[in-house]
């Protein structure tokens, strides 16, 4: 039993999870250091974290997809921007129910996801220049649709989104949790195993018998899928339109996948971008109550929102150091196991 | 079962093959065999999709298929074993067997456990001992090798083909692999098998085809061939009587440059040779017997594990490249687009590139000086150019070749390393390089070339080494050069015995 115990530790350890999950633990900490256990955990402050971050987390889940598949989308913030003018506009101008409006948001990410997805997989332009252009593309088209910031999502619906389920589930945990078991449910299928693959070698998946632009296709339109939903977070979180907005999530999440873990194709899992995001997102917590602290003690204290960003701007670069050193230590692995060989090698060679 | 005729295929002007033909019976083991160039690996790339031949039929049971992608391979019933392995490295060991063929439960999620128990069995046959969820890229070459070819077997193929799966195999796996080929051969599967290793040929096949320049020599049964003939068949001539012979102690009178005494590098593993002023020195051997390894490691770009290097009288300890050039060594490699030519950059500036590695970083250069540099090499060396301002890609392959040598000559290193480098370049140019290293060696330069053109090497070297599995297995001198003895060697046919 401890046995088991132990080796699955071991495991968890050589995991591509663990540098993002020991960076989530060491900001967990540092919350509840500055804040004290007994108010960071208490549901108001967990429901105020997970309804102003969920959009990120949700955006970081879908970027992690594609960054396992080996490719990236970086029009992936302003995409959020789109399904927030589109459920915000069909609304007030067509007179469209909310629900189908928010149906309609996630068939329109689908469907810019799968112009992402035509560029990539299929005329095989580098995914960073190409969603890159896509940006502009899809800024373009959210200020056709809504040239100024404007509308309102009604009261019910925002309020529901802050709320908190039978007094402690926030409601927008609840949809990145049902995201995560919708990930659990689809790594399990051949797609799952297939973009692994892909990620890792396209050559090799190629010659296992898989269509890597069928996968890669695949991968944009699962992405297309979450960001519609992060878009509607999104909107529920503003309660209203803006068609130029949250553009540096693409790389935001870009940087929260590389902090989790997660390698250019291959390597990783959503868990670590998870991970990843929740470091960022807890850094920039602590960062703030900290300088809240600091002017409640120090009297005469004053100090510029800049520095509070660079403080933890400079954290995550660390971060981001932080992971090329467990890198190094995956790379240890692959040299022992070689050495072995090597060493293997001899002994048979002395039989013969 | 199944027969391939009258396929072609070629890479721009290079014919890889040429009508080339192949058949397999049930239940019969079949060696492919040629040398260099011979086109059987372009073969098992057509069998196994990644190529599309431009003419030809494969025919499957008498019935014509088409082959043009893995998937329909697969679907025909034909799984391979790949020599550069298809194994995702970052994937588990379950994951990569099972990889394509899914086997599927509920909802369509994977059945791990129907996963677990048709790899458990293909591996206990296989002797593979390994974690299951272990990641492919910590396991030992050698067991990736086995994995390999037990994710082809998983397929249920027709037909299997085996790509120098042995090359890193040990002894007691390889008897492992023949036992299960020789049970797949009972239920009727047509085995076909790529190797070097001339005592596994006659230890598994029951008959041998042997591909030269693309064409196919002969189809015969093993038991009819002696290794003689097989030799004959791959060269187009009959060895004389007398091996190879090692012989590495050579006395010179000239001074010795280079001296490696038993270097070991990954896939160089016991490697001793002396290089004298003013001597060319071939190294022969078929691909990835550890050439490249070896001259990379004189240069600097790998250190090696054991062994030393004494070059000019002096043990190295070169930490890169850099260092190797400083002291007097010049390096050309055969992969233009990754190694040499900066392919955007101006002629002239590529010709320099050279010469500035040599110089202070922060010397001031001239255009004047730059120009009349590459123009003085332009037409030493008889580069066909326009402008030399032009990009270098704007030379054909030939020349941007020359472009390289010349860049290295116009240095006059004392040493200068060349890794194929005359790969796909045209005769004319080859021809051309040839008489500038030759003339440069009169000079006092030495060189050392690798080349997978035998007569290439017999033409320019003095003397050849050849390498086979990381080990020398014959020293050819001028004198006693020949084709057929080349070939031998890099088969493993030394006087010690079969190479197995």
């Amino acid at each position: 039993m401890i046995e088991n115990i132990k080796n699955a530790i071991i495991r968890f350890k050589r995991s591509p999870a663990f540098t993002g999950f020991a960076l989530f633990g060491f900001a967990l900490i540092l919350n509840i250091i500055i804040r004290g256990p007994a108010v960071f955990f208490s549901a108001q402050s967990m429901g105020t974290l997970f309804s102003k971050n969920a959009p990120i987390i949700l955006v970081t889940m879908a970027q992690a997809v594609l960054l396992i598949t080996g490719t990236l989308d970086i029009s992936i913030g302003i995409q959020l921007a789109l399904v927030n003018v589109v459920v915000i506009m069909l609304p007030q101008e067509l007179g469209v129910s909310i629900p189908v409006a928010w149906l309609i948001g996630i068939l329109v990410s689908l469907a810019i996801s799968a112009v992402g997805g035509f560029l990539v997989a299929v005329l095989r332009i580098p995914s960073l220049l190409a969603t890159f252009a896509l940006t502009f593309v899809v800024m373009g088209i959210n200020v056709l649709i809504m040239n100024v910031p404007q509308g309102s999502v009604p009261k019910a619906y925002y309020s529901t989104y802050d709320s908190l389920l039978f007094g402690f589930l926030p409601v927008a945990a609840l949809m990145i949790l049902g995201v995560a078991l919708i990930w659990a449910v689809v790594k399990r299928t051949k797609f799952g195993k297939h973009i692994y693959a892909v990620g890792a070698d396209p050559k090799k998946a190629f010659a296992a018998g898989i269509n890597p632009t069928g996968t890669i296709m695949k991968a944009f339109l699962f992405k297309g899928f979450i960001t519609g939903i992060a878009g509607i977070a999104l909107t529920l979180m503003i309660a209203s339109g803006n068609p130029l907005q949250v553009e540096s999530y693409g790389l935001k999440s870009l940087a929260a996948c590389i902090i989790g873990g997660l390698g250019f194709g291959g390597w990783g899992s959503m868990a670590s971008g998870v991970y990843g995001v929740g470091f960022l997102v807890l850094i920039q917590n602590a960062v703030y109550y900290f300088f809240n602290f600091l002017q409640g003690t120090i009297v005469g204290f004053q100090i510029t929102s800049y520095w509070q960003n660079f403080i933890s701007d400079l954290i995550i670069m660390l971060g981001l150091l932080m992971t090329t050193v467990t890198a190094r230590g995956q790379r240890e692995a692959l040299k022992q196991g070689i050495s072995r060989q090597i060493k293997r090698g001899d002994k048979h060679a002395k039989e013969s | 079962m199944i027969s391939i005729k009258g396929v072609n295929k070629s890479f721009g002007t290079v014919v890889a093959l040429k009508d080339a033909r192949l058949e397999v019976k049930e239940g019969e083991i079949m060696a492919l065999l040629g040398s260099n160039g011979s086109g059987k690996s372009t073969m098992i790339k057509i069998l196994s999709g990644l190529y599309n031949p431009n003419s030809g039929s494969v025919e499957i049971d008498g019935k014509k298929v088409k082959i043009k992608s893995c998937v329909d391979a697969h679907n025909e019933g034909i799984a391979t074993a790949f020599q550069d392995l298809s194994l995702v490295p970052t994937m588990t060991v379950i994951d990569n067997l099972v990889l394509g063929i899914e086997p599927l439960g509920k909802f369509g999620l994977l059945n791990r456990v129907k996963a677990v128990r048709m790899a458990k069995d293909i591996l206990d046959r296989l002797g593979v001992v390994c974690d299951m969820d272990a990641y492919v890229q910590t396991l030992p070459m050698s067991t990736q090798s086995m994995i390999e070819v037990a994710k082809a077997i998983l397929l249920k193929p027709k037909v299997l083909l085996l790509d120098e799966v042995t090359a890193s195999l040990h002894h007691d796996e390889i008897q492992l692999l023949f036992n299960l080929v020789r049970e797949l051969k009972a239920q009727g599967i047509a085995i076909l098998f790529v190797t070097h290793r001339m005592g596994e040929v006659f230890e598994l096949s029951d008959r041998v085809t042997i591909m030269r320049s693309g064409i196919t020599v002969i189809d015969e049964d093993t038991s009819k061939l002696s290794m003689d003939d097989i030799v004959y068949y791959m060269t187009g001539k009959r060895p004389d009587a007398g091996k190879a012979e090692i012989n590495l102690e050579m006395k010179e009178e000239r001074e010795l440059i280079l001296d490696v005494k038993n270097l070991k590098q990954s896939k160089v593993r016991d490697i001793s040779l002396q290089a004298y002023k003013g001597e060319i020195i071939g190294i022969a051997g078929l691909q990835g017997q550890g050439q490249p390894t070896f001259i990379r490691t004189v240069l600097g770009l790998m250190k090696p594990e054991d062994g030393s290097i004494i070059y000019k009288g002096k043990q190295t300890h070169y930490k890169s490249p850099e260092n190797g050039i400083k002291n007097g060594m010049g390096f050309i490699s055969g992969d233009r687009n990754k190694e040499s030519i900066f392919q955007h950059r101006s002629i002239e500036e590529n010709i320099y590139a050279g010469k500035a590695a040599t110089q202070n970083i922060f010397k001031y250069v001239t255009v004047k000086e730059m120009k009349q540099f590459s123009l003085d090499a332009i037409n030493a060396y008889k580069i066909v150019a326009g402008n030399v301002k032009d990009p270098a890609t704007s030379l054909s392959g030939g020349n941007q070749q020359k472009l390289v040598v010349s860049r290295w000559i116009a240095l006059a290193p004392d040493l200068l390393l060349l890794d194929d480098p005359t790969k796909g370049v045209d005769v004319h140019s080859r021809r051309e390089i040839q008489q500038i290293l030759r003339a440069s060696a009169l000079k006092g330069m030495t060189v050392i070339i690798s080349s997978s053109e035998n007569e290439e090497l017999i033409e320019i070297s003095d003397r050849i080494y050849v390498f086979y599995e990381g080990e020398i297995s014959g020293v050819l001198k001028k004198e006693d050069m020949s084709m057929e003895k080349l070939v031998a060697a890099q088969m493993g046919m030394t006087s010690e015995g079969n190479g197995v």
